[in-house]
């Protein structure tokens, strides 16, 4: 690339502080300066439209009933705060017991898809075995299927094991959800980490399992917390399936989809915000990570 | 050894995923009881003569009991007790042999009611000093082995339960011919001499489930709604994504905040985003609030109403743009990060401007990220639910996923339900077969 530009004769250019230099110096800062503008001005509207949303419903969700249900609502930053629609939505029937649900349900599907996902994820980036590439190929399948698909013949299935609106089932349905996911970034993941380095560690005299487990574990461990909370958000979040494979024991979601017709607003809103809080949090942590895990696919 | 170590996870979507898929679509095209087998004999190993479909009409011709099979649990049966008795004949000896339960009087019971003991019988009205024949084997066309007298008292060894078996007809069918089917998937009616088939024994491939699909009153708003919020939305989706991606990459001050706040909608459920936006559009909510303070509405307008259907599906566009955004962005920014900078700086060099930049060297080079976006977007527009029942309730607006659970969870008709899901995986699939080609083909132009 550089050899273009030297293939432009030196002598031909005009001298570095003629006018018309000067001239065209001070259009392109003029231009760069627009174009910063510009995108700092998109940056923040696009900011906005997605900030303000959340933060209407977060201030429903903190405010009286009444505010809830007056008309016209005060412009945005003025709205009363109370813990009144929050305290109705925790002492509403079954809250509790869904809201406990969900957080067994998400924690048994990272445990779970974690387990089964660390040792396949390692083995595609370390290995190349035949196969690897059909196996590649099958988990990015499994992860391109509808839900809606799975989640009425598991249901069937469950029905007939007797396991049917248990939230170990819906774990189990959750883990084979997140786990193509979870295969593809922890070998990522993996990869990120150069197998010399463990083969430094056995020069220096550990066995390949010390070398793994004070090497490697430390390298992979962020980036494999990272998939496991995104593997909670997943399964926190997931809302189809737990309203098929459940009927006592709701999850969070499941209850709040099916009561939608019938529950006051600020009902709504506030498992809205409880919905909403698990992914805000753990956002924050995984960001660096979003392009390990999509960058991967587009290869 | 890396077979081992990807085992579990095979396995595990073998169990999880593979096996419950197939099931599920066999769901669709299959039906497990479609036709009753009718056998020449009242017996298990009976030759079929004659299939009949559910709900045919019968005469039924006769009845006899035949033992069980184990696999009958549960299921609701016409059973008779047959008793192998032991008594002492007329001519005072010892003999043994089966007879039904309606010849026996129980006397004597152990403590679970279980049949020790009784007497022969005597029968009523004509033939009543007849004794009574005791068969070899508890069925009613093995031969006699021996004959007890009326009253004789008898002590039971073993109970067998047989299950009725009937002899039938299809009656309005002339053609079909009679045979032997279980009493299980017979339901007789009150006269006793009628009835139908309940259910089948065996199963048949049927496209009757999704014939049934595309009858159903909502197949077409449901389709045809997923298809214009598709058409709606991943236009304006892509090019809000690109703009996005952009002001990433210019690589701002504060940058990694804005990223935090670009990808937060990735994590959120679509319920949540649903109730979202009807925080803004339902009646006294924010948008009807800003409206009237900056004076364009007098009053509250009601957006989310059968009325105003236009409305929910701009919510609905609204919403989807807002949450599903972000993961588009994610993969066009990794898209660009992987365009060498000395690319771009050669294009500037040579006097191209941003947009130019953008048209020509960045958009051609993203190609393939855009063509994984919109395969992965198009599969997840076939699935919008929540956010569809959040603002509509469902019923208003309906698309194909919500006609899956609908048929799933209120109609209780898991054929038909499947038959929505196996036609969503087959728009899923062309869809991205679509992409594939298209996006090739265009590369291929791109080339030459």
């Amino acid at each position: 690339m550089t050899d273009s530009s030297t293939s432009i004769s030196p002598s031909s250019l005009p001298p570095l502080d003629s006018p018309e230099v000067v001239d065209l110096h001070r259009k392109m800062k003029r231009r760069n300066l627009r174009g910063r503008l510009f995108t700092y001005a998109s940056a923040i509207l696009i900011a906005l439209w997605i900030l303000v949303p959340i933060f209407f419903v977060f201030s429903m969700a903190f405010t009286t009933e009444d505010t809830v249900r007056s008309y016209p609502k005060n412009f945005l930053p003025f709205i009363p705060f109370s813990t009144e629609t929050m305290t109705f939505f925790l002492q509403s029937e079954g809250v509790l017991e869904s809201l406990l649900n969900s957080i067994i349900v998400a924690v048994v599907t990272l445990v779970l898809s974690t387990i089964i996902a660390v040792p396949a994820g390692y083995a595609v980036a370390r290995y190349l075995f035949p196969g690897r590439d059909l196996f590649r190929l099958a988990v990015l399948a499994v992860r391109a299927f509808p839900i809606v698909v799975l989640s009425i013949p598991l249901a069937v299935l469950f029905l007939r094991a007797g396991l049917f609106d248990s939230v170990w089932s819906l774990a189990l349905m959750h883990t084979a959800l997140a786990m193509p996911t979870t295969i593809l970034v922890v070998s990522s993941v993996f990869a990120s980490v150069p197998y010399e380095l463990e083969e430094a560690g056995q020069v220096f005299g550990a066995t390949p399992l010390q070398s793994f487990r004070y090497i490697v574990t430390p390298l992979v461990l962020p980036g494999i917390a990272a998939s496991g909370l995104f593997t909670f958000v997943l399964s926190w979040n997931e809302v189809f399936a737990a309203s098929v494979l459940t009927l006592e024991n709701r999850t969070l979601p499941a209850l709040v989809l099916t009561s939608l017709a019938n529950s006051p607003d600020a009902f709504q809103f506030a498992g809205g915000f409880f919905l909403m809080v698990p992914s805000i949090i753990f956002m924050f942590f995984i960001r660096k990570y979003l392009f390990n895990m999509w960058g991967q696919v587009s290869k | 050894m890396p077979y081992l170590l990807i085992a579990p996870a095979l396995i595990y979507l073998a169990m999880f995923f593979a096996y419950p898929m197939f099931q599920g679509l066999m769901l669709a095209i299959f039906d497990d009881d479609a036709a009753l087998v009718l056998v020449d004999e009242p017996s298990l190993d009976g030759q079929e003569v004659e299939r009949l479909t559910q709900g045919t009409r019968l005469n039924i011709l006769g009845r006899q009991g035949n033992l069980l099979t184990d696999d009958s649990e549960g299921t609701e049966l016409l059973t008779e007790q047959w008793f192998l008795v032991v008594g002492e004949s007329a001519g005072g000896a010892e003999v043994s042999g089966w007879a039904p339960e309606a010849r026996v009087r129980i006397r004597d019971e152990a403590a679970d009611g279980t049949p020790l003991g009784g007497t022969i019988r005597p029968r009523l009205g004509a033939g009543s000093d007849e004794a009574t024949p005791l068969l070899a084997e508890p069925n009613e066309t093995s031969e006699t082995v021996a004959e007890l007298e009326q009253r004789a008292p008898v002590t039971i060894e073993e109970i067998a339960v047989l299950e009725v078996w009937f002899q039938v007809q299809a009656s309005e069918d002339s053609s079909k011919v009679a045979g032997w089917a279980p009493s299980r998937f017979v339901e007789v009616f009150d006269d006793e001499e009628t009835g139908r088939v309940d259910e089948g024994s065996v199963g048949e491939f049927t496209t009757g489930f999704i014939t049934k699909m595309f009858n159903d009153s909502f197949f077409s708003d449901a389709w045809q709604t997923t298809l214009l919020l598709m058409l709606l939305i991943l236009p304006l989706q892509f090019v809000l994504a690109m703009l996005m991606a952009l002001v990433i990459d210019a690589r701002l001050k504060l940058g990694s905040g804005f990223l935090y706040i670009f990808t937060l909608p990735m994590g959120m459920s679509d319920l949540a985003v649903g109730i979202l936006f009807f925080s803004i559009f339902t009646g006294n909510g924010l948008l009807n609030s800003v409206l009237e303070a900056i004076g364009i509405l007098d009053g509250p307008k009601t957006f989310l109403s059968a009325d105003t259907i236009p409305w929910i599906i701009f919510a609905i566009v609204l919403a989807e743009l807002w949450r599903a955004t972000s993961i588009v962005m994610v993969i066009i920014v990794s898209g660009l990060q992987a365009i060498p900078r000395e690319t771009l700086e050669a294009a500037e060099l040579f006097g191209a401007g941003y947009w130019q930049r953008v048209r020509h060297i960045m958009l051609p080079l993203l190609l393939p990220s855009i063509q994984v976006a919109l395969i992965l977007r198009t599969i997840l527009a076939f699935q919008v639910f929540a956010v569809v029942i959040a603002l509509s309730g469902g019923d208003i607006v309906t698309v194909l996923a919500n006609e899956t659970y609908r048929q799933y969870f209120e109609f209780r008709n898991n054929n038909v339900a499947s038959a929505y899901a196996l036609f969503i995986l087959l728009l899923s699939m062309a869809s991205a077969f679509f992409y594939l080609r298209a996006v090739r083909a265009q590369t291929e132009v791109a080339n030459t």
